[in-house]
């Protein structure tokens, strides 16, 4: 077991290590990109070849690649990620700022995702084939199927200009988390919910729910007591994997509601050019990706009892 | 002979999944007393799980069940209550062990508590007094360090371990029935003489009735004491387990007999297999149903379906629907 | 095949057909604008009125569903091809090769594809690749950040049915690599890409979709769906329908090819799923939806 632990850190550690070399070396792969548009950025337009070159020379961007990725990933390992080409100030400037934003979002999307799953996937196994099942599985296929920008975007319609009770823009106070924690649930709730509904089914078809049943249980305490319990290594896994694309659900839903957060500087690094500002975000997004994977696999490592007491031999 | 305490009369059982419609009993009546052990024989899908389980609705997802005939618990008929009264005869009258022990508990949850609910539900036990009747009942069931055991999950206890538990939680609520469906198919042969011989101790001790579902013949000589052989979905003879394992009359209860190598002769020699395989029970035929398979076989069986007869009364009589045979060999009939 | 839901192409079928015969269906020409009609409602020359430089909504939908479609059709046929190659010579080379392209799947696979697909565009935002439009830039950089899962899969299936003896069979029978290769091997690894790209369709509709929606996809006037509804979004006080019909059609478009998946997922059913109860005589529908539900849960 612990060495199993050990294994999977260090694997996940070096995933981490050539995910970043790679996106390093890709978005560095024209050395000429930063150095040109610091220049243009300090003389204006009017920056020269020669001014480039200095620029370059004194950023040490002439280095081989592998040097600078070392001297960049030592750097951000000591907490220094580069000055954003945008905005001018510290990447850990921006990230103190809006690393929260973001982690609010995915939390509270993350928490709604997981209780609208669960209620959907179990009213939809104790209504087992009825017309509430049905139903339920119509909403998670067009939940699961609804772009979420369109989702936003209705509710905008819903909540903001027909009904009035949040801006349509701006985040202020608890209520107008809603809308974007709504938007970014709906498509991993959906997905979740199938997942409830179709494990259930499953477990409900295995031999120990045939001895719930010979307890004289009645299938909704089959359901909840036997069948349950057996889902929660399917579901925890499928939460992670899900929890990491509700970052592309924050991005979304930081342009829409105007949430400065990662996923909105993001897009600005991309349409801006701002490499140092996309490198670090990407550096970000590797950790925050492979450790969310690394947590869920873990988590589930634990909660198997097959795994976490292995019968001694 | 006490009365039953559960009794079956011609039982038609008819099970339809999207593709295929199947009578897997067909007009089958079979009863239990206290105390008494009555063995279901028969090959693999020749309905004895369909035949016992059915009426208490343990059937397998997907498969829609007709049930017909009466099937009468403590003089009640269950094919007639709701779910929920069904549901509450399932833990309380009836007990049932499985097959497999290893997938029949909940991998995710520890022993212990999953037989003590049981205890708590039945005998309306507080929490602590659960626990000490849930270890007892493990210890009850042969299980050694009971203590220990409670707190370990499925997969930290052997088969045999896991059997005796399943038996602990199957007794958990007091049963007048057990049910026992293969309880030893699925154990190492040195473990299943153990299990039979616990759960022969526990039905005197209780004087619990015991269905026991098997095709093994030694497990019918050692725990029977009567015995009914099915062919498909077919009652092809029934009596007293010495009876029918000693002087069998039917061509498929002699077929199965001579094929269990270590029943009466030592050697393996004498083992005969039953050519052919089971009929597909889809399509229907009109006569007896082992005639295709049979060594005794004439025109005639293909065309008429065969009558349970008495060839021997008595306390158990001894019954055989088989005309080809009991003519043959000049055996006398009682009705 | 022969119980297959063939009606549940329906849908997936009328979004390829409109897609192709976009130029006969529409209306107006879509870039066309007319300021004389601008932000119109629901007439009869503009059916689903004009967005707010009066070009026909109408139009725009027809011609978005082409665009999705086409772009939708290049990147899949593209990751799929550069997954199959890519994963099948791993999966058949073995080795240290298979080692150093399992590596590259599996860093590729770190991050979720759309991510990537940001990522790539980003770096294709640089001086060095501005003679790529920014629509090929959206192309590739999908392309890029879609095989590796195609990849993956041809790699287990070649694995897979490499250890099957009728392999082991021909070649002994002095059957060359390639022959064994196509004739042997692809077909099953065809099988399923194929299948899995059938129901990926809807996910990469999505991902065209929210890319032109953050501006870094289909640039204007092209007609796009999710450029569309951000366009609309300004004037979503005024006439939502510019938000509502863009979205409704992507919607539609991408359960359409979910249904698709889900079909699609229903041809692994095992058999019989055994064991459990059932209520009596309940309806024969209910082992369908168990089938159905068993291997929803692999999908």
């Amino acid at each position: 077991m612990q060495r199993m632990f050990m294994r999977r850190t260090g694997l996940a550690v070096l995933l981490m290590l050539a995910a970043t070399a790679l996106t390093f070396a890709l978005v560095s792969a024209a050395p000429g990109n930063v150095a040109a548009l610091i220049a243009e950025r300090a003389a204006g337009p009017g920056a020269d070849g020669p001014m480039i070159a200095r620029i370059a020379e004194e950023l040490g961007l002439n280095d081989p690649l592998p040097v600078r990725y070392l001297r960049w990933l030592g750097a951000a390992l000591t907490g220094d990620f580069g000055i954003s080409l945008r905005t001018g100030k510290p990447m850990s400037e921006e990230f103190a700022t809006r690393i929260p934003k973001t982690l609010a979002l995915l939390a509270g999307g993350g928490v709604l995702a997981l209780l609208l799953s669960l209620v959907m996937g179990l009213a939809g196994a104790v209504s087992n084939g009825g017309v509430l099942d049905r139903l339920l599985h119509g909403v998670a296929l067009v939940g699961a199927s609804t772009p979420n920008f369109f989702v936003a975007a209705m509710l905008t319609i819903v909540f903001s200009v027909m009904l009035g009770w949040v801006p349509t823009f701006g985040v202020a106070g608890f209520t107008s988390w809603l809308l974007p924690w709504i938007t970014i649930a709906l498509f991993p709730g959906s997905v979740l919910s199938r997942v409830v509904r179709v494990n259930l089914q499953e477990a409900m078809s295995r031999p120990f729910a045939t001895t719930g049943f010979a307890k004289g249980l009645t299938r909704r305490a089959v359901l909840f007591r036997e069948a349950l319990p057996n889902i929660l290594i399917p579901y925890m896994t499928t939460f992670g994997a899900q929890f990491t694309l509700m970052m592309i659900g924050a991005i979304v839903v930081e342009r829409v509601f105007g949430l400065n957060g990662i996923g909105a500087f993001f897009i600005e690094a991309i349409r801006f050019r701002d490499f140092i500002g996309m490198q670090a975000v990407l550096l970000l997004f590797v950790v925050f990706f492979v450790s969310v994977n690394l947590i869920v696999d873990i988590a589930a490592m634990l909660a198997d009892p097959r795994l976490r007491r292995p019968r001694r031999a | 002979m006490s009365t039953p305490v559960y009794a079956v009369e011609n039982l038609v059982i008819d099970l339809y999944t999207p593709t295929v419609s199947v009578r897997a009993v067909d007009g089958a009546s079979f009863h239990v007393s206290p105390g008494e052990t009555l063995a279901i024989v028969g090959e693999s899908g020749s309905g004895k799980t369909v035949m016992t389980l059915g009426p208490l609705g343990l059937m397998p997802e997907g498969v829609a069940v007709d049930l017909r005939g009466t099937a009468r618990a403590d003089g009640r008929d269950i094919l007639t209550l709701s779910p929920a009264e069904l549901s509450a005869l399932r833990g309380g009258f009836f007990g049932v062990i499985f097959q497999d022990p290893m997938s029949a508990l909940n991998p995710m949850l520890k022993i212990g508590p999953q037989l003590a609910r049981q205890a708590q539900l039945y005998a309306g036990l507080s929490p602590e007094a659960a626990r000490k009747e849930g270890v007892s009942l493990l210890a009850r069931s042969g299980i050694p360090d009971p203590e220990d055991r409670y707190d370990r999950y499925p997969h930290e206890l052997s088969g045999g371990m896991l059997q005796r538990a399943m038996i602990a939680l199957a007794l958990a609520a007091r049963p007048r029935v057990l049910i026992a469906d293969e309880p030893t198919t699925a154990l190492d042969a040195t473990v299943q003489a153990q299990i039979l011989a616990l759960i022969r101790t526990i039905q005197k001790e209780d004087g619990i009735a015991v269905v026991l579902i098997t095709h093994d013949i030694g497990a019918v000589s050692v725990l029977a004491d009567r015995v009914i052989v099915l062919y498909a979905g077919q009652i092809a003879e029934e009596g007293s387990a010495i009876d029918v394992l000693t002087a069998p009359v039917h061509p498929y209860t002699r077929g199965l007999l001579a094929s269990v190598p270590d029943f009466r002769s030592e050697s393996a020699t004498g083992t005969k297999e039953i050519p052919g395989i089971p009929p597909n029970q889809a399509q229907l035929m009109p006569g007896c149903r082992f005639a295709d398979r049979c060594d005794r076989v004439l025109p005639a069986c293909h065309s008429h379906r065969p009558r349970l007869q008495t060839i021997a009364t008595g306390e158990v009589p001894h019954r055989v629907a088989c005309p080809v045979v009991i003519a043959a060999e000049g055996i006398a009939t009682h009705d | 095949m022969k119980s297959w839901p063939w009606a549940i192409l329906t849908p997936a079928l009328i979004f390829v057909l409109i897609g192709i015969f976009a130029p006969l269906l529409m209306t107006h020409d879509p870039t066309k604008q007319d300021y004389s009609a601008i932000l119109s409602p629901s007439s009869w020359s503009h059916w689903l009125g004009t967005d707010y430089l009066g070009r026909d909504m109408y139009s725009r939908i027809i011609g978005g569903a082409r665009t999705s479609l086409v772009a939708m059709v290049v990147v899949l046929l593209a990751a799929l091809i550069i997954g199959v190659v890519i994963g099948s010579f791993a999966g058949y080379i073995g080795g240290r090769t298979e080692l150093v392209l399992i590596s590259i799947i599996d860093i590729a696979l770190a991050l979720p594809s759309l991510i990537i697909a940001l990522a790539l565009i980003g770096v294709f935002s640089g001086e060095a690749w501005s003679w790529m439009s920014d629509y090929w830039k959206m192309i590739i950089a999908l392309t890029l950040a879609w095989w590796a899962n195609y990849a993956r899969m041809s790699r287990a299936v070649v694995v897979a049915e490499l250890q099957q003896p009728y392999i082991e069979a021909a070649r002994v029978m002095g059957a060359s690599h390639m022959w064994i290769f196509t004739r042997h091997i692809l077909p099953h690894v065809l099988g399923l890409v194929v299948v899995y790209a059938s129901a990926d369709a809807g996910a990469l509709v999505l991902a065209i979709a929210t890319l032109s929606f953050l501006g870094l996809g289909v640039a204007p006037p092209t007609p796009e769906w999710g450029q569309m509804l951000v366009d609309g979004m300004s004037y979503i006080e005024d006439n939502p329908a510019l938000v509502i019909i863009p979205g409704l059609a992507l919607t539609a478009v991408v359960v359409s090819f979910n249904l698709l998946g889900e079909a699609f997922a229903l041809q692994k059913v095992p058999k019989a799923v055994r064991g459990g109860l059932l209520r009596r005589k309940k309806s024969a529908r209910a082992g369908e939806e168990t089938a159905r539900a068993a291997t929803e849960a692999k999908a």
